[in-house]
Parts: C-alpha cells; structure tokens; sequence
C-alpha cells in the first residue's frame, strides 16, 4: 500500500509481476493477481493513477441486469421502466453478445465476446461489493440506461460519471491489497529477447533516473492512441506508448487501422459529450434544424452506433448542412429533456458546455463534432490476454495485454458505447488470473542480456544533444503537424490518396525526428523529455495505422473508404497484424476471425 | 476583450523554480497571444511549446476530471484546464499562476503531494465490506436518497485545491485535511460499509474533524462545487455517537440483499 515515487539512485527493481498503466484494466490485474496469491507486484502509471483515462468515462457500463426494460410498443427510444421482480428478464447475455458482434461488423472475435458479456453482471456486481456509487431506480437497484447500438437499455451509470467512480473504486481496493504503485512511472522500453518477455525499462520522471525493472510476467494496460489525432477526446496522456514499446520488440500490432470517432466531442475541441446525453433523449440536428438522422438511420436514430452516427454528421457537414464558424459541426439538442433531468443525469456535460463553449445545455444546443475517441486496435492477445507474436498464435511468454492498448479482439472494427469500461474490467481481471497461474506455477525470472538501461540513456542524450548541431528540431511542431494530417486525413472518411498523403508526411515528420532536440536538459520532472518520447512513439504507430488502412480496400465498421464504400467479407473478414521490419515499412500478415458460424453468423449491418 | 476568434495580447506570469538551479522562486513573465476560448492550460501549453520548453506543469484530461492541474492562480487554487484566461486578467491584462501553496515544490508548477496522499491512505479510502456471510451474492439495494447524500463526496478528483487552500494543513501536516475526509464521509455514510466505527475513531481522533477551524478555505477552492466542511461537520456531529451511529449500520444491513436473491 505505497506509491513509489522520486527514487534517489538508479537501481535494477525487481517483482514477480509488473503492471504499466493503472487505470481500470491495469488496476484490475494488479489486485486480482494479488487476491489470487502473488504477493509482490508493482504497477507503473505516467500519472498518478488516480489520473488515468479511465475516470474520463462518462456515461456506464454494459450488463444485462434486467434492472429496466422499455415500455412495451414505445419504439425503440420509448420511456423505461423497473421490470418488477417475477418478471420474465427481457434482456440476455445472447442479445448482449449479438449487439456486440454486429456492433463490431463481424470483425470481432466471438469467443473473447462470448466470455466478456457473460461476465458482465458478476462485474457489476464486484464493483457493487468494492462500493462502487451507482445511480438508483426508486427501489435501490442499479440504475440502467440505453445506449447506442445496445437492442435492450443495458447501461449501468453513475450519472455521467460512471469512469470516474469506477476507477476510483478499483484504485483503493487494490491499495487496500497491498500493491505498490510507481507513481508518475514512465516505461520507455520492453526487454524481450527470444520470445520471451524479461522485464521492461522505467524512466523514473521525479528524479529522471532510469531503472531496469525485471519481472516474472508483464502487463501492459496501457490505454489507447487517440493523441494522434488533432480533434481528440483523449487526454494528452493517452499516446499509445505501449503498442508503440511492444511493436518496437517485435509483438505485431493488430487491426490498427480501426480508430473509432465519437459522434459527439465539444467542438473545435474534441472534449467528450456522453453518448448519454443522447441515451437520454438528445436529438442531432443540422443547420437548419432538422434531425438528419432520419436519413441514415431510421429506426434507431441518435441511437445508431457510433461509427454510423459520426459518418451521418460527417456527410452533413460534407454537404454543406455543418454548424460552427467553419461549418465542421452539428448541434447537440437537449434542450427538450428539461432542466431537471439534465442536472441529474448529465451533470458534468453540463458544467463542461457551459466551461468550454459558454452554451448551457438547458437553454440551447451546443455544437459538437466527430472526435477521435477509441482504439480498437492494439497488441493482440488471446482471451486470456496472453500476447500473441504472430497468426499462428504463438505466445510471447510472460508478456500480457488488456484494455485499450489490447485487441482481444471484442470490438472488432467498431465498439459499442459502455463496453470498452467491461472489456477493461472483464480482461483486466483475466489477466490478473493469467499470471497469477502463470507466476505460482513456477515461472521463473528471466536473465537480462546486454544493457537495455544503457540503450535507452543513450536515446534520452540523442533528444538533450540532437543528432547533429546544426539543424536542430523543436518537438512541438512535429507533433502538430502529425495530428493534422491523421485528423485531415486519416478520419472518418478515408481513401486512397488521401492516405497516402498521410503516410508520405508521416514519413517526413519521421526523418525530422531524428534530428530532434528538446529545450528542457535537466533530468528532474523533464515533461520537455516525455513529449519526445511520446512523439516517437506516435510516429510509429501512426504508420502503422495508414499502412494497414490503406491495404484494406473494403469499408467495416469505424474504417470507411470511399474508394471501396462495401464491406467485403470474402477478402478482408480477416484480422490485420503489422509486423516491424526494420527500417521497412511495417509487413502485413493477416489472421481469419473466430466466429460461430452456427450462432452468429455474417449479416448485413443496419440499424 | 477578444470575442470569439479575435486575438489579443496577455501577459502569464508563471512562478519559475528548478531546485537543481535556481536558488528560489522567482516570477517570470511571457507575452501570448489568446482568444476568448483560450484556457490557462492552452497558454501554458503555449509558452512551452514556444517560448521555453522547460516550464513544467501537470496536465492530462484537460476537462476537470483527472485532477491533474490544481494551481495557484491570482492567489486562488484552481485547475486551470477549465478557466478561461481573459477571464482572469487583472487590471493589468495579466495572470498569475503559482503551485499549490503550502506544498514543496518539485520543479515550477509541480507540487509534491506525499503528504496530502498519505492522509488519503490514513482514512483506508476503500469501502470495507460486511463479513463474510453478511453480504449479498448479487446486488444489493442501495436507496436513491442514500446515493444523494454521497454524490457531494464522491465526484470528488483529488486535486489537492482544497488541501493546500486549507489554513490547518498550512501549520500542521498531521492534519487528515479536507480530500481526505470528504473521501472518510464517503465510507462511513456508504451503507455498505461495515466499519463506521472504526472510521469515526479515525477521523474524530487528535487529527480529525474536530481540528478543523470552519474557515471555509476548502469551499472556496474546490473546483467541483464540493462541500468538504458539511462533510466536517457530519463526521463531528457522527464521531460524538460513534457506536450509536455503528450499530444502526449494523440494522441497515440486514436489508442489504436484493430482493431477487432473497
């Protein structure tokens, strides 16, 4: 029950278990590796944990409790109500699992769904015991609401910020085990050498000293990569240093081109609006007023999925019909639920509206646009979050991902809203299980070859020095320019010379990276030094994201190309997997996706 | 003043100290350029990225929710990823922006928290459940009033802008401050929470509640609308009937279990 932080002198650290990134997924492993036997553990986080993206969540996490149901033939954004005990249940974990199946477009592999939507409820109910603050229905049960793409009202909230509560719950109880958090912990590198995982390198930000860090089994946890993009939900953490350190060791990174745009980020800013406001009853409209959602998606309406929603706002916006001094947006109208029910349920979109744009949600629309919001993408593990090298399936031993930076894959080519707080509960947890089994059953700690300490001090004086003298380049500017080219071009709508222009600048920034040179030359609290690395480590996978969305010539899910506008199962129903090859360009290879062809078979997606 | 879009100039004026360099504090001033939209974060980001890439500050989430970036600003603690700066010009057209007081400074405008994390560890944050046997399998029935009177604790981002506001914590870091028992109402008025009593001894010890001096410091400063003196002033009035207050836990949970498992 520690946090480590400002270590004096440069030591090799030793734990059975190392956890980088201590949001829910992170936080997960960490106590349930602990609950299960493994007493030494160490979670690394860049923040304090309390920080992480996690809490940014907002608006709940699917199960299918049965708590509410829609009353009947009020269509499918009718009011709720309680279903009264006795009652047939009207929600399942089948209808769960098929909501997530074609929320993915098929993309999604069925047996890693099939575990996460039938362990919901028992989360729910853990977070319950740990003391987890839920929003009621008037009896005391959990509070429940809809959400997009969810046939059944299956989101569990704690008004519109159910992240926060969450991460807050799962950060004391795994203080409360006894793990040892790093605080404000940078990993810059993984040491894996034959395909075995030996521990990492920690850039102790305090003190600016670097430390090996061996360990038995690995976790990363590390969230999502929507920092490469300029119009973002993401917090300036979240820059995908962990898919960028496991590709750099040689683990492929799978399905990248897969990014999902939420419908409805503050805008010019890309601030989160919850899907809630829409769960709730909020209407899109464009300029002139009208709910264009009727043109894309007649049934479900705001309640489409997200993918589907952004691309409807996007075409608006295309056609000439946007809102905003540029005309990128559309507008967000609460206005008819009412001040009563805004201030209950939707708090803190409120209080943001009103901080950021000077719009009280009350008393007018606010205008919003697509933002870069989720990962679907990331290093690929099996259900167990082992992580996978390759097609064929073969582990890297001791090396486990989960949450965001993983894909398992449960989302597939697009997430539902409220599944991505039980994906990292649910496989967070799951790899808490791995390792403990994968500890107590005897796995031995690994030998360190070479001096991978001293490899990474030397990146560190190549960013204080600059390469060269002459020439120098500010960090800054490199990373704006990388964000406004995957915001300008690799977005909602893609094609294929708009990729390329993408990959052809990403190239450039890449060049001028190397001779980059940061202002801060001290080695105490040097965030100057953070952003470089967090830079290199956009560059990196934000290659990999063009390059795999560019071999995919069909359109699923979050991955729209206007040059190949079909989903097209008999060529790419499959996973991509982008292989580092030295200096190359990253090789692709390709793995077929687990479907019970019996149950969930391919079909059309409409919604 | 700038309406949407238009310029103007403004001055920040940052409190610079690097303990590997500098001797002390010292006040340094930049020249930006911001819009009615700029916020104090987007302005720091500014003069790092622009003018000297190693001023130091903590940020992340950007929209008042990781609390990150509690500072010190025209001598009020604040985040300032959610204020505006042309909000806050004095007459001077400037703003000032400091760390959290009270607190040792790492380097600018990063604060070392230990302190205020250990109070946080004293209370036990984590909710401490009913004995085995005592708790439901499944869900238990937690009343919508019951939630109401922990929505003012539990939003709370510990931030530390009411800890370092707090004119007790200033003199003595013994002090359990404000964050922390805020976050010890949390537990004790959660009804399931099985140790109220221990959590009153806690926080009605030398310490606790009762060293509080009202002087509303905590209010003031807190970015989230939050209340920690009424959370005082609960935990005073709940310390003086402490096994009283434990034993009707006690009653309450009985009740716990949902009816669908009952």
């Amino acid at each position: 029950m520690t946090y480590i932080t400002g270590l004096a002198h440069e030591e090799t650290i030793t734990h059975d278990v190392l956890v980088v990134g201590a949001g829910l997924a992170g936080s997960w492993a960490a106590m349930t590796a602990s609950q299960q036997g493994v007493r030494d553990i160490g979670v690394l986080s860049k923040l304090h944990p309390l920080r992480s993206h996690s809490g940014a969540a907002q608006g709940g996490i699917a199960a299918a409790l049965n708590n509410v149901r829609p009353v009947a033939d009020s269509g499918s954004r009718g009011p709720l109500e309680p279903v009264p005990p006795g009652d047939e249940p009207p929600d399942s974990w089948e209808l769960h699992m098929f909501d997530t199946i074609k929320g993915s477009d098929w993309l999604g592999d069925q047996d890693a769904i099939e575990l996460m939507v039938r362990q919901a409820p028992e989360i729910i109910y853990e977070y319950e015991r740990m003391g987890c603050v839920f929003s009621r229905l008037a009896d005391g049960r959990i509070a429940q609401r809809r959400f997009g793409g969810h046939s059944m009202p299956r989101a569990n909230y704690a008004a519109d910020y159910t992240g926060h509560v969450l991460l807050h719950t799962i950060h004391e109880q795994a203080l409360k085990q006894g793990v040892t958090f790093y605080s404000e912990w940078y990993c810059m590198d993984l040491v894996v050498e034959d395909n075995v995982c030996r521990g990492l390198v920690a850039l102790d930000v305090v003190s600016g000293k670097l430390h090996l860090m061996r360990a038995k089994a690995v976790v990363f946890a590390t969230g999502g990569y929507g920092r490469a993009w300029k119009i973002t939900s993401n917090a300036t953490a979240n820059t995908g240093d962990g898919v960028a350190i496991a590709y750099n060791a040689g683990v492929p990174l799978m399905d990248m081109e897969f990014v999902q745009f939420h419908p409805t980020g503050l805008y010019g800013k890309g601030i989160l609006m919850s899907e809630a406001c829409r769960g709730e009853g909020g209407y899109l409209r464009n300029k002139s007023g009208e709910r264009f959602m009727e043109r894309y998606a007649p049934d479900k309406m705001e309640l489409a999925p997200r993918d589907l929603v952004s691309r409807s706002e996007q075409t608006e916006i295309e056609e000439g019909r946007g809102v905003g001094a540029d005309g990128q947006g559309v507008f967000l109208d609460l206005t008819h639920l009412g001040a009563e029910k805004i201030m209950q349920r939707l708090p803190q979109v409120h209080e943001l509206a009103l901080d950021f744009t000077g719009v009280d949600i009350i008393e007018a629309p606010v205008p919003i646009q697509p933002t870069a919001h989720y990962s679907m993408g990331g290093i690929p593990t099996d259900a167990r979050c082992q992580v996978l090298a390759d097609a064929a399936n073969t582990p890297v031993v001791g090396f486990y991902a989960a949450g965001e930076c993983a894909c398992v894959s449960v989302h597939g080519a697009n997430r539902l809203g409220t599944n991505s707080l039980l994906d990292a509960s649910v496989f967070g947890r799951q790899a808490g299980t791995a390792v403990a089994e994968f500890v107590l059953g005897g796995a031995p700690m690994q030998p360190v070859d070479g001096d991978p300490v001293a490899r990474n001090k030397a990146r560190i004086a190549r960013y204080v020095n600059g390469r060269t003298a002459h020439n120098p380049q500010p960090v800054t500017p490199i990373a704006a320019e990388l964000k406004e080219t995957m915001t300008k071009n690799v977005g909602v709508f893609r094609q294929q010379a708009r990729l390329q222009t993408a990959l052809h600048t990403i190239k450039e920034l890449q060049d001028r990276f190397a001779d980059v040179q940061i202002m801060d030359k001290g080695a105490r609290f040097n965030t100057d030094l953070l952003a470089a690395l967090e830079t290199e480590h956009l560059l990196t996978f934000s290659e990999v994201i063009v390059v795999s969305a560019l071999a995919r010539t069909e359109s699923r899910g979050a991955h729209f190309r206007t040059d190949y506008n079909k989903r097209d199962d008999e060529k790419w129903l499959k996973h991509t997997l982008a292989h580092k090859d030295g200096p190359h360009a990253p090789r692709l290879s390709y793995k077929d996706v687990t479907i019970f062809y019996d149950r969930f078979p391919p079909q059309e997606r409409k919604y | 003043m700038a309406k949407n879009g238009q310029t103007q100039n403004v001055t920040i004026r940052v409190q610079r100290f690097n303990p590997d360099v500098d001797a002390k504090p010292y006040l340094a001033s930049y020249e930006i350029e911001a819009t009615a939209d700029t916020t104090l974060l987007d302005a720091l980001e500014q003069i790092k990225a622009t003018l000297d890439g190693s001023l130091t500050f903590r940020r992340s989430c950007r929209h008042a929710i990781c609390g990150s970036c509690a500072m010190n600003v025209n001598g009020r603690n604040m985040l300032v990823c959610n204020r505006r700066v042309n909000a806050l010009l004095d007459r001077r057209g400037r703003v000032t922006i400091r760390p959290l007081p009270y607190l040792p400074i790492i380097k600018d405008l990063v604060v070392d928290r230990t302190s205020f994390w250990e109070q946080y560890l004293r209370v036990k944050p984590w909710l401490i459940p009913p004995e085995n046997g005592a708790a439901p399998a499944g869900e238990y029935r937690v009343l919508p009033a019951e939630v109401e009177a922990l929505k003012m604790a539990e939003t709370c981002i510990m931030c530390g802008a009411c800890y370092s506001a707090c004119q007790v914590v200033a003199m003595n870091k013994q002090y359990i401050g404000p964050h922390a028992l805020l976050k010890a109402f949390l537990r004790v008025l959660d009804p399931r929470d099985a140790a109220p009593a221990e959590r009153l001894e806690i926080v009605g010890g030398d310490d606790g509640v009762f060293r509080c001096h009202t002087i509303f410091n905590c209010i003031d400063a807190c970015p989230k609308g939050l209340d920690p003196t009424f959370a005082i002033e609960t935990l005073r009035k709940l310390a003086q009937k402490r096994l009283a207050f434990a034993a009707e836990r006690v009653e309450r949970q009985k009740s716990l279990g949902t009816g669908r498992d009952a």
